[in-house]
């Protein structure tokens, strides 16, 4: 089976000049897991993009299941950052967006719907919902599409503490048992390893660069609520930080003395 | 409308009209006023009573109604469309800015006589007029409401496989409407304006022609009494509207206090 993604050499340059990303290679496995770490602004959203065809590589190639993306990346679905539920829609409409637009049954809106515990609240508006539950509906309407791919660009960082680690153990047991390919940005690190297979970092931007691939060998399934306390965890968290506190500190433009980023 | 008025508000209003007819009222009688001048709110209600009962009015009123609600449904139409060509193609949107910029600055008044001897004394010179009111107040919301669309809801939907059909259905269209609505608002009331303005400058039926002919005659009573149809057409209309945009806009949020202007 050929790779979800496949980076040869890419780099990203916008029209305003600015070089986001430079020379940037790597694959993601089908099936496997992965996230990008790095200090903010070093271009980790430009990645994304790139993988899910928003944004068109400057320079390098970026294949997807084997085919050179051309245009969006058709195989992929995008959970982003900020909210991007349609005010004007009920709940189950956004729930079923995806299927409407590629005229497809509905009926795995309301399955979605009802695993992500919002079935009550399918005739509810986005603003009658808390942070949380919205992201649980954007979830669902990015899964109801069935997604060979899935993309995510900090999708819990607005979260509080106890939402996100419930939503983060919901999202292994969903993507582990579709088979759903990964690719999960976010600055926390602690995230990273606790859901990741394998963990990239990227170095300070402009002109960012791969500086470390980690493969993260914590046995699966993973009870996130008791990970973090695990021997073997603080020793990939140490490995990692090492990399990752010298671009933090470039990030910040001065030797700090800093400790592990959290949220 | 289901919302309650609040009493104080009310109370309010009554007295504002009270003070501002009563005033009025005793002016002429006292001969502050000069009722040749000013007539007095009685006459005009008298009048307009009249004009209503032996039914003289209601011929001019259909003529200014079907003016106005053409202009205003030919106008949004066309506004509402070219605004989302041109919010959506920035090429088409640099080409033709500075000409509907241009276009946009002539003064509508200036532009009725050529109307008439194109159009004739009929109601196409009044719609004409209309139309190049209404299509620019609802060309220019549109055009902003579609560019100000959140860009993460239209790649998110691109994302979830939208074509640029259903981008315009489903994200841009209910986005803009807001925006739309508000310019819908303004139009109605201009569409009526620029109705009795044609007529007022060369018709033969319609309110503005009643006006202009009351005008001539130094019949005051009579100007006013055309003011006062006008007026209620207008509430009535922007009622409707109203309505159409909280149907359509339900989804929003509830204001946590609603003015009620």
């Amino acid at each position: 089976m050929p790779a979800a993604l496949q980076f040869s050499s890419v780099s990203k340059r916008y029209d305003s000049g600015y070089e986001a990303i430079e020379r940037i290679s790597f694959t993601v496995a089908a099936r496997r897991f992965v996230s990008i770490v790095g200090p903010s602004g070093c271009g980790k959203s430009t990645v994304l993009n790139l993988a899910a065809g928003l944004l068109s590589a400057s320079a390098g190639e970026v294949e997807s299941f084997g085919e050179p993306l051309a245009g969006l990346n058709r195989r992929a679905a995008y959970l982003f950052q900020q909210d991007a539920l349609l005010p004007w829609k009920s709940v189950l409409e956004n729930a079923q967006l995806g299927l409407e637009l590629r005229g497809m049954a509905h009926d795995a809106a309301h399955d979605w719907l009802r695993r992500v515990g919002l079935q009550a609240f399918a005739t509810r508006y986005p603003h009658e919902l808390s942070g949380g539950m919205r992201k649980r509906v954007a979830l669902a309407q990015c899964l109801a599409v069935q997604p060979d791919l899935l993309l995510m660009d900090e999708p819990f960082s607005a979260l509080d503490i106890h939402t996100r680690l419930r939503m983060e153990q919901e999202l292994l047991d969903w993507v582990g048992a579709a088979g759903t390919t990964v690719l999960f940005i976010t600055h926390d690190l602690e995230e990273a390893i606790a859901l990741s297979d394998e963990v990239l970092v990227l170095s300070a931007g402009p002109r960012s660069h791969l500086v470390g691939r980690y493969e993260i060998d914590l046995p699966r399934p993973r009870p996130l609520l008791d990970l973090k306390t695990e021997p073997r965890f603080a020793e990939i968290y140490k490995s990692i930080w090492h990399d990752l506190r010298g671009e933090v500190v470039k990030a910040l433009g001065g030797d700090h003395q800093g400790g592990p980023a959290h949220g | 409308m289901a919302r309650s008025l609040n009493p104080r508000v009310l109370a309010g209003r009554i007295a504002v009209a009270s003070v501002f007819l009563g005033g009025w009222e005793a002016g002429a009688r006292f001969g502050w006023l000069d009722p040749f001048f000013f007539s007095r709110p009685s006459a005009v209600v008298a009048r307009v009573w009249l004009q209503l009962s032996q039914g003289t009015v209601w011929p001019h009123l259909g003529v200014t109604v079907v003016e106005a609600a053409l202009s205003f449904l030919l106008g949004s139409v066309a506004g509402i469309a070219a605004g989302f060509v041109l919010g959506r193609s920035r090429l088409l949107g640099d080409i033709f800015g500075p000409y509907i910029q241009i276009a946009n600055s002539l003064p509508r008044v200036v532009l009725a006589p050529i109307f008439l001897l194109w159009f004739g004394l009929g109601i196409w010179s009044k719609v004409a007029l209309g139309v190049t009111v209404v299509f620019f107040i609802v060309f220019f919301n549109t055009l902003k409401g579609v560019r100000e669309v959140n860009p993460v809801l239209l790649d998110n939907a691109r994302m979830l496989g939208a074509s640029e059909r259903q981008l315009v259905r489903h994200v841009l269209l209910p986005s803009a409407l807001a925006w739309i609505f508000s310019s819908l608002e303004i139009s109605v009331g201009m569409s009526i304006i620029a109705a009795v303005v044609g007529e007022y400058l060369g018709s033969t039926q319609g309110i503005g022609y009643l006006i202009a002919q009351a005008e001539g005659v130094f019949d005051t009573t009579g100007v006013f009494a055309g003011m006062v149809f006008l007026a209620a057409f207008v509430l009535i209309v922007a009622a409707a509207v109203g309505r159409v945009e909280r149907r359509l806009l339900h989804w929003r949020p509830r204001p946590a206090e609603a003015s009620n202007v």
